[in-house]
Parts: structure tokens; C-alpha cells; sequence
């Protein structure tokens, strides 16, 4: 299946063939809000979904869409949800509410959490903020792609390299987890995933029947995801094309490949390379893709007080390419658990800065380390954050703002970007990383960097 | 020359207790003990990491990968030094070789020197990641006897501790082990100054504690594992304190 976006047309694949939706739990209602898994992992948005698509059904319902139910589809279901401002954070970043207990159950945090900002109320509200009978953190992110699962669940081994702390294990096989399928991993199996799903944003109740978790795992586990068109680049999947490109190679590929010289992180792009003599814009284009492909494999540039890359016996900084930390073959993930800090959620390298944008409407919060604990490794012991990350998760210091890296698949397809929505295209997704990093991309890199992930 | 530096690495690596006074003395004499803020140096190759001590720049390693030996320090951070001092100039410091980089946990923003490259200022070829245990971490005496070394006030565990863990591990399992015994120490470093850090009180549990918890996850029998921590920092002598720190595991 084709579906059409703004830089052209995105391929489906079902590797098992047709699939009958009717009656299939992951299209059809089984909570008790008119959701399934669909309503936020739409196939013509990479098993995902954009920011035009819910505008599209907000217009289209007047807001009735389950995808807007005031569970996580509001900024807060004590607004009033008839009114699209309370769904703003939706509408405008395609962000949805995670509500996440604190403190972690069983848990001992290394910090306290103050609030500092609440533009939508849902963090002071009496049933579902912090001091709430059950205190929560609610925090805003991007639904995952639910395809191309075989190189998200693909474990690293016994330990987290990165941490040098065992793995968690999938509650079902005992084996390690990847650790990457969320943003914030706390899910060790797509099988947890999708029964914390079930409960937290389909309104489902008591356990989620075997068979019909066993077929949404079955669908989830055969779909893959990539861009198969593009208006100026024309096919992504001629023969003697790129191997990477379009969903069939994606299906096709090993999984866990370490990026390397001989197994670069999305194949060659070398006969992209060879240009006629006579102007030709999609020879062009595609030059430009392959360009974009080798700033990303090869140039390299100070990364700086990212944590969980600088702090792992890496060096602050280090001299690496986009490719080091992006060396999941085929996915751009993280072969090794993905959560790091960035920086995009925590002051003072956050997208933009919540606390003073009258636009924003996510929240501020002021997380204080203990004295007695391993602080932040580059933001210390006192950090402002719009979302804590992985830290919700396990208390750690070292762990606010950790986000786990999403695969780079589909991506003209279901914008905006990074966890929290803040990049509305790709050019301010490289921007931020131009930014951030210092890079000091000319004009024409980022235009070749932004046509290399347009046509994954 | 060499043949001197080969002396001095080797009576580096032995324990503080297999050491005579004035094999001490002279060890002392090459030994430097410093913290300083760590700073890094661009090459055309793979950026180097220096500190100064006394005026004196000192070469720490360069930038690899978590398989190698030398982890670098990180910029925003001051960092523990212990080194023996080498031969010649690398990257436009004296090298300090075997050396033990610890980084200091709180922050110390000042810490933000980046050089850059200059011609004739160049990063030695990448060293090979060692292909069995990396001394700065790991001494294997036999398979169920095995000493893991820490950075100060630290319990993190390097790619190559979890190697040697993910052995130790095996080797109990496999061989039906009675027992398997993990000791952790505390240690106190003396540097160049004279001035002694101490580490946390609980650090010898929290990292015995650490490696037993480990051991368990891998399939090691609760039961069988006893630990001991050492929560009286070992004596520091400025040659050997960087082997103090440490959790010592008996498989038996």
C-alpha cells in the first residue's frame, strides 16, 4: 500500500499478505473509548500519526475523533473538551498525555520534583495531578512507530553497555529486552507495551485477552514502514537503487548490524553519486540524498553534554558523527538501549524555552537531586525540564531528559519530530542539531541532510 | 628507555603490599597524583586528553570506544589523575603511562578548555582495544578469581566488568560453585601534594553490593553469595591507591 505525503508517497508492507481489519483488535474499538491501536498508529503516517492528520479529523468530527479522548488526547481531561484549545498540545505537536506515577512504584527517587509551570492545569489537578490521591507527572510525547519492529525489540545482550547494568527482561521469554521500545523504555516487551496501552489509552479494562494480544503483536511484528516515492527523487525502490530504501528492503535487512565501513547505517548511496552532464533535477535531487548520506555517516563534529553518550567513557566531548550514536543499521536507533539526554526537554539546550514561550503549553518542572546522589553528569543537581524522561522511571538523576531514540523510518510521513513535537519539519529537526551541536552546516548540507531523511 | 618504562608500568600494577620502601620511594618519584581539570585537544586524527599539573602538561590518551582501556575524562567535570610518567612528548604532553582517570562527580563548569589542532601537535595511531581483560579494570588471576577495579568515589562498570562478570558468572554456574565471595574495598588516594582524598564511607558495599546483585541477575544462586565490604578506607601510598579500589570475587 501507497499513502501521500507532503514529499511523496510512503510505503506499506505487510509481509504476511492482506489483513483482514474487521474484527482485528489493533483496528477495532476494545476498550471503552471508541479507540484502537489505529487511532494514533495510522498506516498512512508510518504507524504513527502527524499533526496534519489530526487537524484533518478534528475538522472533519468537530473534535469527536476517539483520538481526542480527554484520558491523553486532552491537555487535561478536567477541561472542557469540547474546545480545541484544550487539546492544543495535540493539534499543534501531536503530543499526548502521559501520566506517570510518582513517585515510580517501588522506587526511591534521587530527586524531588516542584512544579513551575502547569499551562494546562493537569499536573495541579486534584484527581490528576502531583498531589492528586494518586500523585502523577504528566508529561507530553509523540506516539512511536509501531513498524519496522524487528530492529526496535532486537536486543543488545546481557547488559546495557552504556551503563554497565544488567538488561531488563521481557516478563514473558525471561530474555533481555531491548530496552528501546518507548520513549522511556519502560516497557521490556512490545507485549507490555500493548497491554499498558490497552488500559491506558483505550480506557480497557481487567487483562487484555491472549488472542487478542497475540494478533496485534502478530500485525505489529509484520509491518514495515518507508518512504517509496519522492516527488523530486522520483522511485526509491528501482532495482540497483539503494538498498535502503522503501519498506521491502527494510523488511528484508538483518537486524542489529553495528553501522561500520563495511556496513554503513543505511547502506550505499554511491550510485546516487554519479551525475550526467546534462541538468537533470531528479539526478540532482538524488545526488543531494546521497550527500546527506555522507554528512551523516562521515562528518563529524563536538558532541557535548549528551547524557548517556558523554558520560559512559566516551569523553566530553567527543569528536563523532551523527552515524556513532545513530549506528543502528537500517533504523538510525541505537543498537544499545537509545535513552539519552539530548537535550531537547531541560534548560538551558531545551527546542525552545517553555517557560518564557507564551505559546507553549507544555510544562516546567524543577527537579532537585539529593545531596548523597549521583547528580546529572552535566546539568548538576538543581534542572529545569519539560519532561523528565527516563527519570520518571527510575529516579535517577542521570536520567532527566533521557528520551530513547525513535527510528528514522517514514519520517516525511508523520511530522513533527523529537519526542516532544517540537520540530514541525525536518529543517528545524536539523537545525536543532546544527545548533546544539555547533555543526556550522552550510545552507546546501542541510538541505542535503533534510532530503536524506525525507526519502528513508 | 623502554626497558625502564616496562619496570616502572609493571611495579604499578602490583599490590601496595608486594612493594619494598624504597621501590615505593622511587615509584613515588614518577608517580603524579592530581586533579585538574581535564582538557581536550583537537587533532587532525581522534582528539587528545591532557591536564595540567604544576605546570607541566601531561598526556592522558585519546578519544576510542568503550572496549578500550583508557576511558577519557569529560570536559565539565575536574578529574583524578594517577600516572606514571613516561617517555618524549605525546600530543604536547609528557605521557603518563599507565594512568587512571577518574571523573570527579560534582560539576566544575571552569572546566571547559578545548584546544585546537595545531600543525605538528598530533594524536598517537589509535591504540587496539586490549583483546582480554583491560588492566585499568579487570585482573583475572583464574576464572573464579577475579579483582574488578572501579574509578574514585564511583561504582560504575566498564564494558570490560561486565565482561568479566558475565565469566565470573559462568564459570559458578558451570562448575556447580559452593560459593562464590565478593569483597568490596573503600580506598583513599594520596596525591602529588601530599593532600589524601578519601572516598564515600559506603562505597566498598555499594559496589560489592553492586557485583553480587550482577552475579544474581546472571544466573548465580542467591544463596551462594556472600559479601563483605571494607568500610575502612585502604592506606593510601600515592603508587598503588588506584588498585584499592576494587571488589575482589572468589568463585569456589
Amino acid at each position: 500500500m501507497v499513502f501521500e505525503n507532503a514529499l511523496g508517497r510512503l510505503g506499506v508492507l505487510n509481509v504476511s499478505g492482506p489483513i483482514d481489519t474487521a474484527g482485528h483488535p489493533f483496528f477495532e474499538a476494545i476498550g471503552s473509548n471508541a479507540r484502537a491501536c489505529v487511532t494514533c498508529h495510522q498506516p498512512a503516517n508510518a504507524m504513527s500519526v502527524s499533526v496534519e492528520s489530526i487537524r484533518e479529523r478534528w475538522h472533519a468530527t468537530q473534535g469527536r475523533d476517539p483520538i481526542f479522548a480527554a484520558i491523553d488526547g486532552a491537555n487535561n481531561p478536567s477541561l472542557p473538551q469540547d474546545a480545541a484549545s484544550s487539546h492544543s498540545l495535540l493539534l499543534n505537536r501531536g503530543l499526548f498525555r502521559v501520566g506517570m506515577p510518582w513517585p515510580p512504584r517501588g522506587i526511591t527517587p534521587e530527586f524531588t520534583i516542584e512544579l513551575v509551570r502547569d499551562p494546562t492545569g493537569v499536573n495541579r489537578d486534584p484527581i490528576y495531578g502531583l498531589t492528586s490521591a494518586t500523585p502523577t507527572v504528566s508529561v507530553f510525547r509523540r506516539p512511536r512507530v509501531a513498524a519496522n519492529l524487528k530492529y526496535v525489540t532486537s536486543p543488545d545482550g546481557l547488559f546495557n553497555v552504556k551503563l554497565g547494568v544488567l538488561m531488563d527482561k521481557d516478563p514473558d521469554t525471561g530474555l533481555p529486552s531491548s530496552m528501546n521500545i518507548m520513549a522511556d523504555a519502560r516497557a521490556a516487551s512490545l507485549s507490555v507495551q500493548a497491554q499498558s496501552a490497552y488500559h491506558d489509552h483505550q480506557g480497557g479494562r481487567g487483562p487484555l485477552p491472549r488472542a487478542q494480544l497475540e494478533r496485534i503483536l502478530a500485525f505489529e511484528n509484520q509491518v514495515y514502514v518507508a518512504q517509496a516515492w519522492d516527488a523530486r527523487g522520483g522511485s526509491l525502490i528501482e532495482p540497483n537503487g539503494p538498498s535502503a530504501l522503501g519498506p521491502a528492503n527494510v523488511a528484508r535487512h538483518e537486524v542489529h548490524v553495528l553501522n561500520g565501513p563495511k556496513t554503513p547505517g543505511f547502506h550505499f548511496f554511491d550510485m546516487w553519486l554519479q551525475r550526467s552532464g546534462a541538468p537533470d533535477p531528479q539526478a540532482e535531487f538524488r545526488a543531494s540524498v546521497a550527500r546527506g548520506n555522507d554528512i551523516f555517516l562521515n562528518r563529524r563534529f563536538w558532541v557535548k553534554d549528551v547524557a548517556h553518550i558523554n558520560s559512559i567513557g566516551l569523553a566530553n566531548p567527543a569528536k563523532r558523527t551523527c552515524a556513532v550514536c545513530h549506528n543502528a543499521q537500517t533504523s538510525g536507533m541505537d543498537l544499545a538501549p537509545g535513552w539519552v539526554d539530548l537535550g531537547t526537554t531541560n534548560f538551558p539546550t531545551w527546542t525552545e524555552s517553555p517557560v518564557w514561550s507564551e505559546s507553549s503549553d507544555l510544562p516546567v518542572f524543577k527537579l532537585t537531586c539529593r545531596a548523597d546522589a549521583p547528580p546529572h553528569p552535566f546539568l548538576g543537581r538543581q534542572i529545569y525540564t519539560s519532561d523528565p524522561g527516563r527519570a520518571l522511571v527510575t529516579g535517577h538523576c542521570a536520567d532527566i531528559g533521557a528520551i530513547t531514540m525513535g527510528q528514522f523510518r517514514g519520517l516525511a510521513a508523520r511530522a513533527p519530530y523529537f519526542a516532544n513535537g517540537s520540530a514541525k519539519d525536518l529543517r528545524e529537526l536539523v537545525d536543532y542539531y546544527d545548533r546544539r551541536f555547533d555543526m556550522r552546516l552550510s545552507g546546501q548540507e542541510k538541505q542535503d541532510l533534510i532530503n536524506f531523511l525525507g526519502v528513508l | 628507555m623502554r626497558l625502564v618504562t616496562c619496570c616502572l608500568v609493571a611495579l604499578a600494577l602490583v599490590p601496595a603490599d608486594a612493594v619494598g620502601t624504597s621501590a615505593q620511594e622511587s615509584a613515588s618519584s614518577t608517580r603524579r597524583s592530581f586533579v585538574a581539570c581535564p582538557i581536550v585537544r583537537d587533532t587532525k586524527t581522534q582528539p587528545c586528553w591532557l591536564a595540567e599539573y604544576e605546570g607541566e602538561l601531561y598526556y592522558l590518551g585519546q578519544q576510542g570506544g568503550v572496549a578500550n582501556d583508557f576511558y577519557p575524562p569529560q570536559l565539565g567535570h575536574e578529574a583524578l589523575v594517577e600516572g606514571t610518567v613516561g617517555q618524549g612528548r605525546v600530543c604536547g604532553g609528557i605521557p603518563l603511562q599507565p594512568v587512571k582517570v577518574s571523573v570527579m562527580r560534582e560539576l566544575t563548569p571552569a572546566c571547559s578548555t578545548m584546544l585546537p589542532a595545531e600543525d605538528g601537535i598530533d594524536a598517537p595511531p589509535p591504540i587496539p582495544s586490549p583483546r582480554g581483560p583491560a588492566p585499568s579494570w579487570v585482573k583475572v588471576v583464574g576464572p573464579g578469581d577475579v579483582t574488578l577495579y572501579f574509578d574514585f568515589d564511583n561504582d560504575f562498570f566498564s564494558l570490560h566488568v561486565t565482561v568479566a562478570l558475565t565469566n565470573l558468572a559462568k564459570h559458578a554456574v558451570e562448575t556447580k560453585a559452593s560459593r562464590v565471595e565478593v569483597t568490596g574495598f573503600r580506598a583513599a588516594t594520596r596525591l602529588s601534594n601530599g593532600k589524601v582524598l578519601s572516598e564515600r564511607d559506603a562505597i566498598g558495599s555499594i559496589r560489592a553490593r553492586k557485583v553480587a546483585d550482577t552475579l544474581a541477575g546472571l544466573g548465580v544462586p542467591v544463596g551462594l553469595i556472600t559479601v563483605k565490604a571494607m568500610s575502612q578506607a585502604q592506606p593510601a601510598d600515592g603508587v598503588n591507591d588506584a588498585w584499592n579500589r576494587r571488589v575482589e570475587v572468589r568463585v569456589e
